[in-house]
Parts: structure tokens; C-alpha cells; sequence
């Protein structure tokens, strides 16, 4: 069987097209192309802009992504897109052209869980059979374990996301947004050496982001470190002035060891000796080395994928969607809507054990 | 040393205090090598203190808690040795490595837990209770419930929440736990049904590794309703007396009235958040 | 003398090689010449000279000695030695002086506690008990509970430790006594010694 996945719930537009052999072996990605809308420095994405955006490529990307998977409409079997969560207006940009896709070739439509693509798309690329996600993006902080057709929400942020904590540091130092704010924020914290102190709130399995960007914004204006063309200077080791890049090494140091300790939290829990780290800011490597170094102490491993995977994409949406198709769950037109609230656990996975 | 339990974030072991007759309980916080050495050592010294202070606070105040009897808030570098006394750095027990460590007083009894479990395997077992022993077997468990719900009223008026109210973190401390139909190992695996399990004795709240110093109605709370959950996901065939619990806690101190209200906000709130950034 | 009642003391985690020796004497008359060799920093009395009056118990002083001799290990002492340190460890506060003018022999002091840890190999019971035998004037008595609870002042230990409000007289409820009273200030200067210093 084939599905088509169109994602569109914030500033990425992708389309993937998956095949699943009838003999029951490895999935096969046939294409899966990406288009990022992506701001000046200093400025994110607004709904109405993204949108506009993933209307103006959707139609380009949806006929490369045929091409590059050298498959016609006729051999499709579904259109999967994002039902959310995510920005409301991007999110309708997929959903309408998913269903002129299905009334014009004439294919069912099956709505998908942003979370739950993710980890999906995950546990094909990685092989992990039942680990405790990290799920990490602009949009959702989410710590997750499967019970009972469930994927269960064990901790999560109580305000903003860690990507978007990134994301509004990156404009407060007027980082480039290409391509990608977390992505330039990981090239400079490389050059960081002193740690500032930052609030560190985690609260129980759940963890808090807003106090610790208002504190490190604070700190980039009161060493006059944010705005424009600011260069990032030399460090002086001798200076207790920190730099640009001891900040955003700070940043990460310190939401990266919440992440990895309430990650941490979880594999005790559920007993589980796995994790899967998903979401963009899943690429990150000091994140994936500090999640090695965890599950390596507990005798367990880390699983994460590329920025193919990783970062919003078409061809998650198709997965989750096939493996939803083929055990008989299907989107009807008419319920064929969006929703920028879509819990992960409201999902019922009837494809699991 | 025996190791007790290893979680996520300390390792407990049951060990002893200056003599080798004082039992003693060993809560040993590892270093976190994930993590950069600085913010280690502050989260490592900060949680252990915030702890141990809790603890102290509340045996000041007469709360049945394990009393603290020694700390040691400080991360040892490895590489280091500034010991006067013998030269090495390594101080403390061998089995407390690197870690930071509170000792405490054992307390010797079963986890409520094992109780409930013992008591819901026993009335499940005896279909052919009479009313009257039903009746008595329920008020039974009633009172237990109740002096809970004291229990933690004591703990909230001497201004602490403990943060992880569950029926694993309650202790009955009993003056025969091993012989009343409770396994004593508190490993579930005794045992259960043949004996309606003993419920005297005194309560004793443990683990304050998420405890807090606070009087405020929220936070208050979030404790009765974790502890309510708890009940909910193990101890079903009880969770319907959990009223006691609460009428215990209404009645043990003043400002429990508020906080009962707050309860009714926190349980319609529940868990269910929007995602959005 | 009756050198015999030095008990010498192996503490539970603490190398087996550095034993504690601990002696008890009552009406003490020449405390002024102890706290003089002190003052002096006289190397043969390196000792933890603590007044008696303000030790609740075998574990309250204990509790102290393990503290100051982990600090020791751990390269973290205060004070000058770890015998300094032991009477620093009774102290709830990071004052050292007033640690000193609070545990420490005073000129009055007519009941004392003597603590000596055997830091070097020299050290050793026979040699401990020899010197003391030799210097303190005053009736050796037993390191016990009894003894100590005969001699502990009370009101003068809970002002010591500011727990003034905690109440030592049986509770209203349950079935408190008042050996539940004293268990729990034991418990809460045990408390207070091991969070000293801690911000």
C-alpha cells in the first residue's frame, strides 16, 4: 500500500509519499520533500505569512514529491495529513489540499496526530520497539511512554516548548533563522565555555520554560548582547562578561540536562531501557550526547533520527496515517477538519499491541 | 550496605548510624554525568538540603517523619584528594561514591501499599464475610484512611508538601509487621488473603526527594490529589472510601476548609492542557 | 586514676583506623588549666574538651564527632583540627567562636567530656588514657545515656539549639510520654548538626 502525508502545522510545508510492501517488509520512503518558510533574523513566522507560504509551494511539492517517488495518483492508497496540533491557518493549508487530492483521485483521507507521526515515523527510521519518547519541537515538549493502545503523556512543559524558548532567544540575539534559529543557536553554543546561572525548573515529571528565557534575555540585554549586528566577539577568558556563545551554551546546558532528567524520570517508571528522541530539536547533538550518556548509565540507548526525520516532514504524516488506514480508521470528509488542540494521548493507536 | 531501591534520581540503601546495632537508611543522590559539572553540583547540593531541611522542619514540629542524622551536600570531584585525616578524597562509605547523601532513621514497618493490597486480596477472597464482618473489615480500613488524611494534614500545618503522595511513600510502622498478613519485604509477594492484615500503629510519611516548603492552598492541594490518584490506579476496592482520607485532613487542622476547595479546581483542571507554544 | 572508663569507639562508616576515644568526668577542678592549654595551642592537648551540661546523649555527641571527622576526610574543616572541629559540630551555627563559648570547657566547667580521635597510629587507647589519667582532675564516669542525662541541662541544650518552643512535656495526642518529648529534641539537634552551615 501507498500513502501520501502533507504536513503543514508550522513554517514547514512537506510532502512524503510511503510505501508499505504487501509482504510485510521495511517500509520504503519514496520521496520526501520539504519547504521551510523562513523569516529575517529577528523576526518568527506569523500564522497568516506561513500560510500564505504553504499555499503558494503545496501544489509544487506535491507534484515532486509524485515525481521523485515515481508513482502515479491511481497508485495511491490514502491522503494522510496533519489534523494537528499546530498554528491554525497553516494547518488548514494541508487539511483543503488534502481533500481536493481525495475527491479529485478519488482516495480516502485519514486526519493524523502531528505527536504521533513523529513517533512513528521514529520508531520505522530507529527500529526502537517500545521506548519512552522525548518528543522536542518549536511547538511541543512532551515526555511519552505506549500503555495500552495509548501513547500516554508522562511529563510535558507547562507553558511554552523548548524549540520556541530556542527559537525567541535566537530573535532576541537577532540569529539567523537560516536554516533553522535552534539549529544556529547549537553552531555558536559550540564556543561556549562559562555557565551562567539560569533558573532550572523542573517540577515533578513536568517542566517550565518561560522563567528561564525571560532570565536569559535579561542577561543578553544587560551585557548588551542582544539586537542586530552584534559580531560574535572573541572571548576574553580573562572577562566575566559572557558572550554570545556562552549564553546559548548556557541556554542548552541547562534545558537539555530538564529534558534528559525527566526523560530520566520516565524510563524508571515504565522500566523501559530505551529512548526516542523526536521533534526538530531532536537533531540537536548535544542533546542526543546527553541523552547517550544517560541511557548508557542506566544500560540502555539512545535512538534518534536526522533532520530528514527529525524536523517536521510530509512522509511522518503518511506513516502514521498508513499504519491508521490499514487498521481500519480512516477520516470521513466530513470530520476531515483541523484542530490546534489535539492531545497525543486522545489518539487511539489501534495498530499496537 | 543493602540496596533498597534505585530510582531515577538516588539509590537507598539500608545501612547503619555510628553503631552497628542503629539501623539506618542511606538516600545517596549520584552524580549525573550528563550533566555540566557546575549545574550538577548546584541541583545535586540543592536537592539533597532541600530535602534534609524539609525533613528536619517536620520532626521539629513533631511530624512522624525519618528523623535526619547526617548530610553530605557536596558532589566529590573524583580527582581530587584534600583529606587531612587519611588523604583521600573519597570521605564517606565506599558506597556512597562520588554522590551526595542524606542518612536517616530506618523506619521499620510496611508500606501501606502492601496493606491495602493484603486488605483488597482478603475481602476479595472471603466471599462468605458476613454483613457484620464486611462492616468491621470496612471500618477498619476506614480508620487507617483516616488517620492518613491526619497524617497529612500534620504534614501541610507544619508547612511542608511532600510532592509525591502515593501509598508506597507511607509507612506503617507496626509494632508486629512481619506476622499480620503483610509480607514485610513490601515485595507483594506474600501471602494474600488469608488473613485480614493489621492496621494499628503509627503512620510515617517518606521520600521527600520532591518535598517542598510551602503554605500555600494550590500546592496543598496537588498533594491530596496525587494522593487521590495513587488510589485510584492501585487500591481500586478503596478507592471509594477515599472520603475518609479527606474528612481525616478536613479535621486536623485549621486552613484544611480552602485547601479542600482548591481540591474541587485541581480536579477539574485535571491534566488536560492545550499544546500550544 | 580509672583510665578504664576511656571507651574507645569504632563509628559505623569511618575507617577502622581512626577509632574514637571518648571519656566522661564529673566535678572537674582544674578546667581553668584545660581551656589554658588550649588557648595555647599546646599540641599534647589536642583534644575536644566539651562541658557535659550541654550533651543529651551518646548519639547527640556522636553525631558531632562523625560530622567533624567526614568534614576532615573530605577536606572541609572550619576550624583548626578535627578536635576543634568536634566541639564546632555541636554547633547549629557557622560561629565559630561562639561554638567554642556555648560546647567548649569554660572555666566552671565542672562536668567534662573528652574526645580525642586517633588521627595518627600514635594515638591509641592506652596512650589517650594515660595523659588524661595524667591531667584531669576529676571522677571518671561511664560514657552513657544515664550518665549523660543526669548531667544534661536541658533548658540550656534547647536555647543552645533554639528550639525553645519545642515542647518536651508529653504530647495531647496519641500516646506521647515524655521520652517522646526528649527523642524528638534528640532527633532535632541531630537535625540541626547535620544541616549546619548548609545555605
Amino acid at each position: 500500500m501507498i500513502a501520501i502525508g502533507l504536513e503543514s502545522s508550522a513554517n514547514k510545508l512537506g510532502v512524503g509519499i510511503i510505501r508499505h510492501p504487501d509482504d510485510g517488509s521495511t517500509p520504503q520512503v519514496l520521496s520526501n520533500v520539504r519547504h521551510t518558510y523562513v523569516t529575517p533574523p529577528g523576526e518568527g513566522f506569523l500564522p497568516k505569512d506561513t500560510a500564505r507560504h504553504h499555499r503558494a509551494w503545496v501544489v509544487k511539492l506535491v507534484k515532486k514529491a509524485l515525481r521523485e517517488a515515481r508513482v502515479l495518483p491511481r497508485d495511491i492508497d490514502c491522503v494522510c495529513f496533519t489534523k494537528g496540533p499546530g498554528m491554525g491557518a497553516p494547518l488548514q493549508s494541508a487539511a483543503i489540499t488534502a481533500r481536493m487530492l481525495s475527491l479529485l483521485w478519488g482516495k480516502e483521507l485519514v486526519g493524523v496526530n502531528h505527536c504521533v507521526g513523529h513517533i512513528e515515523m521514529g520508531r520505522l527510521i530507529t527500529g526502537a520497539t517500545n521506548p519512552v519518547v522525548l518528543y522536542v519541537s518549536g511547538g511541543n515538549t512532551q515526555v511519552i511512554a505506549y500503555s495500552s493502545q495509548r501513547y500516554r503523556i508522562f511529563g510535558e512543559t507547562l507553558d511554552i516548548a523548548v524549540g520556541n524558548c530556542l527559537d525567541r532567544f535566537a530573535r532576541t540575539l537577532h540569529i539567523s533563522n537560516d536554516p533553522a534559529p535552534g539549529y544556529n543557536i547549537e553552531q555558536l553554543a559550540k564556543k561556549g565555555k562559562r555557565l551562567v546561572d539560569l533558573p532550572y525548573t523542573v517540577k515533578g515529571m513536568d517542566i517550565s520554560m518561560s522563567g528561564i528565557l525571560a532570565a536569559i534575555d535579561g542577561l543578553a540585554v544587560q551585557y548588551g548582547l542582544d539586537g542586530e549586528g552584534k559580531d560574535d566577539e572573541e572571548d576574553d577568558a580573562s572577562s566575566e562578561k559572557p558572550t554570545r556563545a556562552d549564553l546559548c551554551f548556557s541556554l542548552q546546558e541547562t534545558i537539555y540536562s530538564m529534558l534528559v532528567e525527566i526523560t530520566e524520570r520516565a524510563m524508571a517508571h515504565v522500566g523501559s531501557k530505551e529512548v526516542l528522541i523526536v521533534g526538530g530539536v531532536g537533531c540537536n547533538e548535544r542533546l542526543q550526547e546527553m541523552m547517550g550518556i544517560m541511557a548508557r548509565d542506566r544500560g540502555g540507548t539512545v535512538h534518534a533520527t536526522d533532520e530528514r526525520f527529525c524536523i517536521d516532514n510530509g512522509i511522518m504524516i503518511a506513516q502514521a496515517g498508513l499504519l491508521a488506514y490499514k487498521a481500519g480508521v480512516p477520516t470521513p470528509l466530513k470530520e476531515s477538519t483541523c484542530t490546534q488542540r489535539f492531545r497525543t494521548d486522545d489518539v487511539f493507536v489501534k495498530w499496537r499491541d | 550496605m543493602e540496596l533498597i531501591t534505585q530510582g531515577a534520581e538516588a539509590h537507598l540503601y539500608k545501612t547503619t548510624y555510628l553503631t552497628p546495632s542503629t539501623p539506618a537508611a542511606l538516600k545517596i543522590r549520584p552524580s549525573k554525568p550528563y550533566r555540566h559539572p557546575i549545574l550538577d553540583r548546584r541541583l545535586t547540593r540543592q536537592r539533597v538540603l532541600q530535602e534534609a531541611r524539609c525533613l528536619v522542619r517536620l520532626v521539629r514540629e513533631g511530624v512522624n517523619v525519618p528523623a535526619v542524622l547526617a548530610v553530605d551536600w557536596e558532589l566529590r570531584d573524583n580527582s581530587s584528594s584534600g583529606g587531612e585525616a587519611n588523604g583521600n578524597g573519597n570521605g564517606y562509605a565506599a558506597g556512597a561514591g562520588n554522590g551526595a547523601w542524606i542518612l536517616m532513621e530506618w523506619i521499620d514497618g510496611v508500606m501501606l501499599k502492601e496493606v491495602f493490597r493484603a486488605w483488597e486480596g482478603y475481602v476479595k477472597s472471603r466471599t462468605g464475610l458476613s454483613d457484620a464482618e464486611r462492616e468491621g473489615e470496612e471500618g477498619k480500613v476506614k480508620c487507617l484512611l483516616r488517620r492518613i488524611g491526619v497524617a497529612v494534614g500534620l504534614l501541610h500545618k507544619a508547612g511542608v508538601v511532600h510532592g509525591d503522595l502515593t501509598t508506597s511513600n507511607l509507612i506503617l510502622k507496626s509494632q508486629a509487621a512481619q506476622t499480620n498478613g503483610v509480607d514485610g519485604d513490601g515485595d507483594g509477594k506474600g501471602e494474600v488473603g488469608t488473613v485480614s492484615p493489621h492496621m494499628e500503629g503509627e503512620i510515617v510519611l517518606i521520600d521527600f526527594g520532591l518535598a517542598s516548603q510551602s503554605i500555600q492552598d494550590e500546592d496543598r492541594a496537588v498533594d491530596l490529589y496525587v494522593l487521590e490518584r495513587a488510589f485510584g490506579s492501585t487500591h481500586p476496592r478503596t478507592e471509594r472510601f477515599f472520603g475518609e482520607v479527606l474528612e481525616g485532613y478536613r479535621g486536623s487542622y485549621r486552613g484544611a476548609g480552602s485547601v479542600m476547595k482548591r481540591l474541587e479546581d485541581v480536579r477539574m483542571r485535571g491534566r488536560k492542557r492545550s499544546m500550544i507554544g | 586514676m580509672a583510665a578504664s572508663l576511656l571507651e574507645t569507639i569504632h563509628l559505623a562508616h569511618l575507617p577502622p583506623s581512626m577509632p574514637v576515644h571518648v571519656a566522661v568526668y564529673r566535678d572537674v577542678q582544674n578546667a581553668p588549666f584545660l581551656r589554658q592549654q588550649l588557648l595555647a595551642a599546646n599540641a599534647e592537648f589536642e583534644y575536644a574538651f566539651i562541658d557535659a551540661s550541654v550533651v543529651l546523649s551518646r548519639t547527640h555527641l556522636l553525631s558531632a564527632v562523625f560530622r567533624a571527622v567526614n568534614d576532615s576526610m573530605n577536606g572541609r574543616l572550619k576550624s583548626r583540627n578535627v578536635h576543634s572541629e568536634i566541639v564546632f559540630s555541636l554547633n547549629p551555627t557557622t560561629n565559630i567562636a561562639e561554638s567554642f563559648r556555648k560546647f567548649g570547657i569554660t572555666d566552671s566547667t565542672k562536668d567534662l567530656l573528652v574526645v580525642k580521635v586517633s588521627v595518627t597510629p600514635e594515638i591509641t587507647h592506652d596512650s589517650v588514657a594515660a595523659h588524661l589519667g595524667q591531667h584531669v582532675e576529676g571522677s571518671p564516669v561511664p560514657f552513657d545515656d544515664e550518665t549523660l542525662a543526669k548531667i544534661a541541662d536541658v533548658a540550656k541544650i534547647k536555647k543552645a539549639y533554639k528550639l525553645g518552643a519545642l515542647n518536651t512535656a508529653p504530647p495531647k495526642q496519641a500516646n506521647g510520654t515524655q521520652d517522646d518529648g526528649m527523642r524528638r529534641l534528640e532527633l532535632s539537634v541531630l537535625g540541626a548538626i547535620a544541616l549546619r552551615g548548609a545555605t
